[in-house]
């Protein structure tokens, strides 16, 4: 959107309070939905309990075609669309419901800098593995996502989302790396992640921000998606912090409320 | 270690060790953790690689890509971040990742694909820096990889196109400057009084932006008003590249003397100009004073003064 356009939806934004019957849309949960949307699709969800705004989600086939910019999920609220977590951010806090208020300017510029590089490691890892990886990608992701498709459509999306996520992955480096080396990442980032977050219980000490809703969006769909091998998974339990983090937020923001996280 | 160790790298201009930003991380940490490293300029001549450029290359190994040369260097026992806390290690990955994904989309484009600054400055840079008939293909080559680059990963499918996405990174690249801007603060570096790898890294992408001359300059302008960020890659080019900066580039130092040559003719021009103008003044004293106020007289007074000399 341009600048223009996107002042202008701010301020519609601003003027109308958070509806009741906001949705959040993403692809169908049991058989369609892969783990990097599911990740994606979670952090939304976990920011929005943490605003404490009500939001329901809907599972469509075709959600990926509904989102103006080709990313899941998307919310619907009043009559606009806005979809990935960073806008999503912005569209709350033009609402008047923020998380990183009380933040100082460097702790700002820290927390955004901690969301580049999960967006960066994690998030480039988990497409690695789904569409790099052969024995991922033949088992599980081709079966997965063509599912609500007849044949011979869901080979072609299929073969298509491979092809345009092979390119992004050459177009930033990783096209050349292995499988132990994206795993080597992964664990680079865990420990920086595990580091940050020392013992306190959120990553700013009190209150949880939309990073805390990030990482553990990433963090919990990698914990509890079961792929070919376990080894993204052990990645991650190696660190403790990290899964009694994951476990906190699940509890006082998914079961407390009476909904199930996944 | 006493291998050598040889980096090949692209050369400098506008005061820079280097002008290609990966190049400038590696050379940065070099100095930065003392690692002796020889730096091998690629000229147009035939001899040498250009294709991952920056190379690391020991007596065994070919190491190529910014991060895995530092790995490398730190593994040889150069390690700049021997002081870090754990902490302060985890923040510079995340501020690393932050430039690479806030930064580099719009770096990428004021190098190499708005399309004034790459016909005018690095087009020609690099293309007297290859030889012929490479350097007629390189820099498109090039330039179509950063613009790939940007459209792949900030450009929204299916449409890809450019127009929309240049507003979006040039905002995401000012907003990074603030940021680092404001984590630098007032301090010399970004983790106290001793530089970093996170240094080296902010230096090598904020320095060629820095001093680069481009028609087209609006990044640039925003870096020259963030004024703890200029004085950062000032410092660091005082004093780590200082010492180097008369040997690496001697086509600059000529530049220099060019410079002062015409500067000392134009001077002397002028002083002989205030001469002769004195000469005649002193020569022909009986100019009358009479004439001087008609000079000051505009053509339209003129004419209506000789109009009134007409009318009866």
């Amino acid at each position: 959107m341009s600048l223009v356009a996107e002042a202008f939806v701010s301020q519609i934004a601003a003027a109308e309070p958070w509806p009741e019957n906001a949705t959040l849309y993403q692809q169908l949960k049991g058989e369609q939905i892969l783990l990097s949307d599911n990740a994606a699709s979670l952090a939304v969800q976990a920011f929005l309990q943490m605003c404490n705004l009500p939001i329901k989600v809907v599972c469509r086939a075709n959600a990926e075609y509904m989102s103006p910019s080709g990313k899941v999920p998307f919310i619907h609220v009043g009559n606009q669309v806005v979809s990935e977590l960073g806008p999503i951010v912005q569209f709350v806090k033009a609402k008047g419901h923020s998380l990183s208020d009380g933040l100082d300017e460097v702790q700002k510029a820290e927390m955004k800098a901690y969301m580049e590089l999960v967006n960066n490691m994690l998030l480039t890892a988990e497409l690695y593995l789904q569409w790099c990886d052969e024995a991922t990608v033949g088992e599980i992701t081709h079966a997965r996502y063509g599912s609500p498709y007849p044949w011979p459509l869901n080979h072609i999306l299929a073969y298509q989302k491979q092809w345009e996520v092979k390119r992004k992955m050459k177009a930033i480096g990783w096209g050349n790396k292995t499988l132990d080396q994206v795993l080597e990442d992964v664990d680079q980032c865990c420990q920086a992640l595990s580091q940050r977050l020392g013992t306190q219980p959120y990553f700013f000490n009190k209150q949880p921000t939309e990073l805390d809703a990030l990482v553990f969006g990433h963090l919990y769909t990698i914990l509890t998606t079961q792929l070919t091998n376990d080894e993204l998974s052990e990645k991650v339990k190696n660190y403790s912090n990290l899964l009694a983090f994951c476990r906190r937020i699940e509890q006082h923001y998914f079961e407390d409320r009476g909904k199930v996280g996944v | 270690m006493a291998a050598p160790l040889e980096l090949s790298c692209w050369g400098g201009g506008w005061g820079l060790p280097s002008v290609h930003s990966e190049s400038l991380v590696v050379m940065a940490y070099a100095k930065f953790s003392g690692a002796p490293l020889k730096v091998n300029v690629i000229d147009n001549t035939w001899r040498g690689s250009r294709g991952d450029v920056p190379i690391l290359t020991t007596e065994d190994n070919i190491v190529s890509q910014p991060a895995k040369i530092l790995n490398f260097l730190r593994k040889q026992k150069y390690n700049a971040d021997y002081e870090l806390s754990a902490k302060q290690g985890a923040d510079t990955l995340a501020y690393i990742a932050l430039i690479e994904e806030k930064l580099l989309p719009a770096v990428l484009h004021t190098f190499w694909v708005e399309s004034d600054n790459y016909l005018t400055v690095t087009k020609p840079w690099f293309a007297s820096r290859i030889p012929f008939p490479l350097s007629l293909i390189l820099p498109g080559r090039m330039s179509k990889g950063a613009l790939n680059r940007i459209l792949l990963t900030r450009g929204e499918p299916p449409l890809y196109h450019l127009r929309e996405v240049e507003a979006q990174i040039y905002r995401d690249a000012k907003e990074c400057l603030n940021l680092l801007s404001n984590r630098l603060g007032k301090s010399q570096f970004f983790f106290g009084d001793t530089p970093s790898t996170l240094d080296a890294y902010v230096f090598g992408f904020l320095a060629p932006l820095y001093k680069v001359r481009f028609p087209k300059v609006q990044l640039q302008e925003h870096l020259k008003q963030l004024s703890n960020l200029c004085r950062f890659c000032d410092d660091i080019l005082n004093s780590y590249f200082r010492l180097s900066l008369g040997g690496i580039s001697p086509a600059g130092q000529e530049m220099v003397d060019a410079n002062l040559q015409k500067l000392t003719q134009l001077v002397n021009k002028e002083s002989n100009l205030i001469e002769k103008m004195d000469d005649n003044l002193r020569q022909s004293p009986q100019l009358p004073p009479r004439k001087l106020p008609t000079l000051k007289l505009t053509p339209a007074e003129e004419e209506s003064n000789s109009l009134q000399r007409l009318s009866p």
